[in-house]
């Protein structure tokens, strides 16, 4: 035995190469996604119509309509079949079962007094709440691109500028659970947790 | 459309624009050629997608009278006014693939079968409105002019030889695939809201349907030609870059 060892480093974090790939391809295609939606935005802004406040041109992808629209159009397979065969290995692998947040994770946010239960917990419920957002985005983005085909979509939402809106919004909310997402996993598990998802 | 296209052809000369992702390569011109292969990827499995999903049976949905949205139905012309055609003199001539060629007044255009409906407009830039257009069923006219077998394609013609404020010749043209002419809701639309088509929207007659994005609906249209295959010039704004399809 060798009890006089040297202390021990703490261990690091240790990805699945599934997870990791998932997280590069969705955060690449996410900003593609946003940078050409903002573009096609532009044309006629859902706020305001052509009068409304338009997004400055560092922001944008595709330097005008149609090419936004190659961009926007391309990316979306990317974006969709990404976040299909990350569910599918999620469900195959049952990480659905503990890798989300769960019933543990809310009462502990209710009754748990360890500081680090509860921003484990929240974090858990952060994360999470990026499978919603990412749905209703392509969700709502089906909708606007054949909403004769899937009119239901259109009249779930109340009509057209409804659907519009909300599929603008999940930028905000996508940005938004980004920053927190990334400031937990900081928080959590310091750079090396946050690196551990990426390399 | 002057609005989105004008900007389109300004930037697409002037490439301007540097975008998040690609901000550290520079210049824009990288960035069109990266939009340029995109779109050669990803536009035929998007068509292919598309045509999975259409049926020339399936209706889009129709709307109420009270429905309609009068102001949301925005004027996208290229030309700084529109070609004002004489009702009077007016012809549209349906040739090519077809047994029957012919060449139909305002008047007989009107005597044959007619269809109202209040739909919902898309257009490219992402807005929509709600709108009632009456007229010739497309295929309608297309029973009427027997197309031939091989016929797969529909060619527009329109507002051909009329000069701008600049005093330089225009006209638009437009190539469908027949599927969606067929579709009972394309109609060549002579009414808008109840009222005669106003010049600005295509009078005296101008392609209307729900399935097609804005752009693919032709204005002023004076020709219809069956084909066989695609022609070079596909369609005014798809030959600036916007995709052929078009599909809603």
């Amino acid at each position: 035995m060798t009890a006089q060892a040297t202390p021990r480093k703490p261990a690091i974090p240790k990805q699945a190469l599934a997870a990791k790939a998932f997280h590069w391809v969705n955060l690449v295609t996410l900003f593609a996604m946003m940078g050409s939606g903002l573009q096609i935005y532009n044309a006629n802004p859902v706020f305001g119509g052509r009068a409304g406040y338009h997004f400055p041109d560092f922001l944008l992808l595709g330097g005008w309509l149609a090419g936004g629209r190659h961009w926007h159009f391309f990316f979306m397979w990317v974006f969709g079949l990404n976040l299909l065969w990350y569910g599918l290995y999620v469900f195959f692998t049952r990480r659905w079962k503990n890798r989300y947040v769960g019933k543990n994770d809310l009462e502990a946010l209710q009754k748990s007094t360890n500081p680090k239960r509860r921003n484990y917990a929240v974090h858990r419920l952060v994360y999470t709440a990026f499978i919603p957002v990412l749905l209703l985005a392509l969700l709502t983005g089906l909708g606007m691109w054949k909403p004769v085909q899937f009119g239901w979509i259109v009249a779930m939402f109340g009509g057209w500028q409804a659907l519009r809106t909300v599929h603008f919004l999940t930028i905000p909310t996508v940005l938004g659970l980004m920053a927190v997402h990334s400031l937990l996993a900081l928080n959590v598990g310091q750079w090396k947790l946050v690196r551990s998802m990426f390399t | 459309m002057s609005h989105f296209l004008r900007i389109g052809r300004r930037r697409l000369i002037g490439l301007g624009g540097m975008s998040l992702l690609l901000a550290a390569c520079g210049r824009g011109s990288v960035q069109t050629q990266i939009e340029q292969k995109l779109f050669e990827l990803s536009d035929p499995l998007n068509r292919s997608f598309e045509q999975l999903l259409f049926s020339s049976q399936r209706l889009a949905p129709e709307f109420q009278r009270k429905d309609i949205e009068p102001e949301a139905l925005l004027i996208n012309t290229a030309e700084d006014f529109p070609p004002q055609i004489d009702p009077g003199a007016y012809r549209l001539t349906v040739g090519g693939l077809v047994e029957k060629p012919v060449s139909l007044s305002l008047e007989e255009i009107r005597k044959l079968p007619y269809r109202s409906e209040i739909i919902r407009h898309v257009c490219v830039e992402g807005w929509a409105a709600i709108v009632q257009w009456g007229g010739l069923p497309l295929v309608e006219l297309l029973k009427f002019v027997q197309p031939k077998p091989e016929a797969r394609y529909v060619f527009f013609r329109s507002a051909e030889g009329f000069r701008n404020s600049q005093g330089e010749l225009y006209g638009f043209y437009e190539t469908w695939d027949l599927a969606s002419c067929v579709h009972p809701q394309t109609v060549m639309a002579y009414e808008k809201n109840f009222k005669p088509l106003p010049a600005n929207n295509g009078a005296p007659v101008r392609l209307a349907s729900p399935i097609k994005l804005g752009y693919k609906q032709i204005k002023w249209v004076s020709e219809i030609m069956l084909l066989a295959a695609l022609p070079e010039q596909l369609g005014y704004w798809v030959d600036f870059g916007y995709e052929w399809y078009g599909g809603v």
